[in-house]
Order: C-alpha cells, then sequence, then structure tokens
C-alpha cells in the first residue's frame, strides 16, 4: 500500500462513513468517540495499515500510520492528544514483547482497550532513570510496590506498560512490565488538573502480583525499551499533532481581526517549521534509519510553536481566555504544558548540546 | 540532472574557491571556470542548494545571486538584477561600497519588476545563504566554548551557554528542513522567512557565547553577524515576509498544509 493510495481511499471512506463526534465534549465523551473511531477504522482496515502482520495488522509503511492520525486529527475524530497513545504503547509490545504479548496489541488497535504508561513518579520525573518502584521475583511473579504518577488515562486503562524496578540503581536495574489494571492492590486516583481535564492520574501499587510472562523484553532491559519508545513518539505522534495545530490556527483565522498579519505569520511559520522537519524525520523513519538525538529539535519546536500558537489567539482574541466559555480557554491551558511532557524543552536542549553540537559534559 | 557524485566534486572545488584570499570579481570568474553556469542551467535547485550554503559557510561574496534571477527570468548569466524599487543590487564588477556589509558591493541599477517565480528563486537562494552563515557563526561560537575557560571550567559546561547553542542549531535546522522543501512562491518565502529568523538567532546567540572576542574587528564573527544583517533584508526580512503571509492567511481565512508525506 503507498501513501497516495492510501490516504485517497482513506478520504473517500471517511467521506462515506461519518465517525464526527457524537458524545459531549468530557473527557468520558472523548474517550468513547475515541473507542468507536477505533473500531470503525479497524474493522474497515484502515487502523491496521502500517503495524505489522504479526500484531494483527496489515503490513505497509509506517508513515500510514502518520497519514492515518493526520487525517483524523484534521476532520477532528478524535482529541489527538488521547488518539495517539497507542504509538508509544503499541510499537514498544510489538518490538520487545514475547508472541503472547503480543497478542494483546490488537485489543489496543481495535479500541477494545485502553492502556497507560506507567513511567513518572514523583520522585523521578525528568531523571526517569532514578525511578523506585520495585519488582521483586516470587517464583513465577513479581510482586511490585511504587507509585507512578502523570499516568494518561489510567482510570480508563486495562492495562499498564509500567517500568519497575528489579535491581540495583541506574538504568541496568529497570525492567518493564504490561500489568492488568485490575489487579488487585492497584489504586487510581485521577489528578485534577489546571486547565480541567483529569486525563492524568496517580497509580499506586501495592503488592501487586504479575505473573513472570507478562515481562516485556529480559530483566534490566527496561531503560533500552523506555528509549525506544522516543522515535515513535515524535513521528507519528508529533505529525498527529502538527495536523491539530493547523486546525487551530484555522479556528484563529476565523475569527482574527484586522491587522494581526504579522502575529498570524509568526504562528503559521513556527508550524512551518515543525511540519518540515517533521517530515524529514518521518523520512529518514521510512528509510529505516535510525532516529535519536536529532528528534530533541522536532520536540522543542513542536512545543514552542504550541505555545505561540495558544499566545497569539490569546493575544488577537482578548478575553476569549479569560472570560469566555470556549475551548481556547482549556487549549490555551494545556498548551502551557507542552514545554514540560514527554522531555522538558531543558531536557531536549541538553541533548542537543550534548548529543548533536558535542559539547561534552556539563 | 546531476548525480550525487558530481555535486560532491563540485562542491569540493567552488568551497577551495571560495575560501582562496581574494576579492569577489576573482571569485565570480573562478566560479565560471568551475563550471557553476552549466551547473545553474542544467539543475537550478541543486546548484542554488549547493553554492549558496557555501556562500554563507565561507563569508565569500560573489554576486551570484544575479543569475540565480537570471535564470528564472530566462535571461543569460552573467548581468546585474535590481532586487527591489529602490534599484538595490550586488555589483558585477563589485566594487566595495559603503553599507554594513561593504564586501557585497551593493550598488543600484535600474528596477524592473521581478516576477513571482524570480523572486522565489533569490528567496531560496538567500536562506541558504544565510543558513551556511548561521552555521558558520555557530561552530566559531562552539570552538570558542569548548576552548575558553572561566571559573576553572570550560564555557560549553555552563548551562546557559550550551541552551543557547543549541537553540541556535535548532532554529537552523528548522530553516534548513523548510529550505529542502521550498518548490514554489508560497514554500520559498516561508524558507526565507525561517532562515532571516535563523540567521540573526545565530548572530544573537553567538554574539553573547563570542562576548568580548566577537565583538573585535579581527575575529571573523563580525563579519558574519553584519553579512546576515543584509542578507535577511534582502528581497524580505523574516519580519517583513511574516506579516505578507501572514496577510495571505488572512485573506484567504485558511492555513495551507503545504507539504506532504
Amino acid at each position: 500500500m503507498r501513501v497516495e493510495e492510501f490516504r485517497t481511499g482513506l478520504r473517500a471512506w471517511l467521506d462515506e462513513h461519518d465517525l464526527s463526534p457524537v458524545h459531549d465534549k468530557s473527557l468520558d465523551g472523548d474517550m468513547a468517540q475515541l473507542s468507536r473511531v477505533r473500531r470503525a477504522l479497524f474493522d474497515a482496515g484502515w487502523m491496521r495499515w502500517g503495524w505489522p502482520e504479526h500484531a494483527g495488522g496489515l503490513g505497509g509503511p509506517t508513515i500510514l500510520r502518520a497519514v492515518l492520525g493526520e487525517e483524523v486529527a484534521t476532520r477532528g475524530l478524535a482529541e489527538p492528544g488521547i488518539y495517539s497513545l497507542i504509538e508509544v504503547l503499541a510499537p514498544t509490545l510489538i518490538r520487545y514483547g514475547s508472541p503472547e504479548l503480543l497478542a494483546f496489541v490488537p485489543l489496543l488497535l481495535s479500541g477494545e482497550e485502553t492502556w497507560c504508561q506507567g513511567f513518572s513518579e514523583p520522585g523521578a520525573g525528568s531523571d526517569l532513570a532514578s525511578l523506585t518502584t520495585r519488582a521483586v521475583r516470587d517464583g513465577a511473579e513479581w510482586v511490585i510496590d511504587g507509585q507512578k504518577v502523570w499516568t494518561s488515562l489510567a482510570q480508563y486503562a486495562q492495562r499498564c506498560l509500567l517500568l519497575a524496578r528489579t535491581s540495583g540503581p541506574g538504568h541496568r536495574g529497570i525492567s518493564a512490565f504490561l500489568v492488568d489494571m485490575d489487579s488487585p492492590g492497584v489504586l487510581v486516583r485521577p489528578i485534577e488538573t489546571m486547565h480541567g481535564v483529569d486525563e492524568f492520574a496517580e497509580v499506586f501499587f501495592d503488592g501487586v502480583r504479575v505473573p513472570a510472562d507478562r515481562m516485556i523484553g529480559a530483566v534490566g532491559q527496561g531503560w533500552e525499551i523506555a528509549m525506544s519508545i522516543l522515535p515513535d513518539e515524535r513521528s507519528s505522534c508529533f505529525w498527529h499533532r502538527v495536523a491539530h495545530l493547523y486546525t487551530r490556527l484555522d479556528r484563529l483565522l476565523a475569527a482574527a481581526p484586522a491587522g494581526s498579519e504579522r502575529a498570524l505569520g509568526e504562528a503559521f511559520l513556527d508550524l512551518h517549521a515543525i511540519r518540515s522537519t517533521s517530515l524529514r524525520t518521518q523520512h529518514r523513519r521510512a528509510r529505516g534509519e535510525p532516529l535519536g538525538a536529532e528528534t530533541s529539535i522536532d520536540k522543542i519546536l513542536i512545543a514552542s510553536a504550541e505555545q505561540r500558537l495558544f499566545d497569539t489567539a490569546r493575544d488577537l482574541l482578548p478575553g476569549v481566555v479569560e472570560y469566555e466559555e470556549s475551548p481556547w480557554r482549556e487549549e490555551y491551558l494545556y498548551s502551557r504544558a507542552a514545554t514540560i511532557y514527554g522531555g522538558t524543552a531543558e531536557i531536549q536542549r541538553n541533548i542537543v548540546a550534548k548529543r548533536l553540537l558535542s559539547l561534552g559534559d556539563e | 540532472m546531476i548525480d550525487a557524485a558530481d555535486l560532491t566534486l563540485l562542491s569540493t572545488g567552488f568551497r577551495a574557491a571560495m575560501e582562496e584570499p581574494g576579492d569577489a570579481d576573482r571569485l565570480d570568474a573562478a566560479l565560471v571556470e568551475l563550471g557553476w553556469r552549466e551547473l545553474l542551467a542544467d539543475s537550478p535547485d541543486e546548484a542554488v542548494a549547493l553554492v549558496f550554503p557555501l556562500l554563507g559557510a565561507t563569508g565569500a561574496h560573489a554576486p551570484l545571486l544575479n543569475d540565480v534571477l537570471l535564470h528564472a527570468l530566462g535571461r543569460p548569466p552573467g548581468g546585474v538584477v535590481a532586487l527591489a524599487e529602490n534599484g538595490l543590487a550586488f555589483g558585477r564588477p563589485c566594487v566595495p561600497a559603503g553599507g554594513l556589509d561593504p564586501a557585497l558591493g551593493l550598488c543600484r541599477v535600474e528596477w524592473r519588476p521581478l516576477g513571482e517565480e524570480a523572486v522565489a528563486a533569490g528567496r531560496r537562494a538567500l536562506g541558504f545563504q544565510l543558513v551556511g552563515a548561521g552555521r558558520a557563526m555557530l561552530e566559531l561560537a562552539r570552538e570558542h566554548a569548548l576552548t575558553r575557560t572561566q571559573f576553572g571550567r570550560r564555557l560549553a559546561s555552563f548551562q546557559a551557554v550550551r541552551h543557547r547553542l543549541a537553540e541556535t542549531l535548532v532554529t537552523l535546522e528548522a530553516a534548513e528542513a523548510a529550505l529542502a522543501h521550498a518548490t514554489d512562491p508560497t514554500t520559498s518565502t516561508l524558507g526565507k522567512a525561517l532562515a532571516g529568523r535563523a540567521g540573526l538567532a545565530a548572530a544573537r546567540n553567538c554574539q553573547q557565547v563570542l562576548a568580548g572576542i566577537g565583538f573585535t574587528a579581527e575575529h571573523r564573527f563580525q563579519s558574519f553577524a553584519r553579512r546576515v544583517l543584509v542578507l535577511d533584508d534582502l528581497l524580505g526580512s523574516a519580519k517583513a515576509l511574516a506579516e505578507d503571509v501572514g496577510g495571505s492567511l488572512l485573506a484567504t481565512r485558511r492555513a495551507p498544509r503545504l507539504i506532504e508525506l
């Protein structure tokens, strides 16, 4: 399946099958809509292209997933943040999981299940490798104790891709698991956020028993697995998000007053910049090149583009964030997190300085 | 279309000519000898993407932008073309004149409207030159940060310095990626605007990292800093182009996506 053929077919199919949101704009509504969209796209095959056949996909180039996500975002069929979560969860399992674990992937792709990613902890944010959630071997099981935080959609999730410490300190002591969220000892507490959408949660693990065959990869491979997610996150996910941001610029253009040319132009330039570097990243990935530190450039650009766009909206539509009940407030507030999640702007600049500019250690 | 091996060979030759001492007219003639005009005629996109980053990176000057515009206008190379209604042009022969960057030999000639395609070709070329100059400044600042010691530490070990240099690379990469997709008037305008932004950001950040030594006339930094100010202004500064682009957006009320997977 080629990109052009896929896009044309997909657009025609979406024109015929109206998947526009039918639920309210609450998080529950967004989740119901996401499942509905995923189910329909999976049954029609679109959601399966770009995923390997041994994981329930139809094969074809990975880039097809970016094309699908762009179409979903551009048509506003699903909230792009929660739609893109599969891009950071499924590839990990496909790359490192046993055949038994691979069998779970179609449940995720088809919208039958929601999964979450248990990485950050109260004491391990930017310094993820210092995480302290422990997994101790007990016969054919691991026993997990600890706490995760900022776990997106944990309250909806059937499974969690969890990082836990199986031996001593540092990167090498970390392993990865696929944990059932209905296991005894798992407690989820949603976090109230400043933008009013409680999509994040704290997750507590109190003596949670996980079968040994739910380990992803080998003992001590957790850090490698966690890092392998970045290229997936920063190719397809970014392309989806950029597509979403273009729709917000369109929304702003519909309402922007005369005299706002310069501000709109600057915001548009930021979007064109990240779209250009992201396209380069997709092509590198399509050629099979390993993606590494250069994706930090995309991360810096997308975060600053998102913040500039919503800053511009606030400037050009005075009061819309402060006084009016419109999506601009929530989205403006959420954009403040763009330089924090997925590796802060500062961590990204550290990576660029060290890896791309070879400036040595701090 | 020219192949990659030939481009590498030409690149080596062009760079060597630009690094030799001498004035713009000598370089202009040397590049003709090395096949610049044939390359421009056969593969204009590759020619510009090869030669203008080198001009930027070496800090050399030859009035090649005239040839790029003439090619886009369907006229033979070797002449002089006004870049704006005020008649500003790269002189040929190049007589160093006043202004911020005298080596560019800017002069005034009769203005004739350029047309969209020629402006786009010129913007793309200037964009590549800006990125080349920005990269040269970044390399100067990087070397300085790695060698100079204060408070018993290399400057490169201070996070504030590292982040300025990182930010510079990010803006340059964005411009370069946009220029790689600059295939029509709109994308060329965006490429030039992002390159102008990047050149100015490189000048600002690298000047700060180079500090005192970068402010002296003997350090090469200042010649690049002067050049990017002029290059940014020619055929539309980053800010002026942002305003133009914003005007088109406001007229259509929709942001074009422009590049596709």
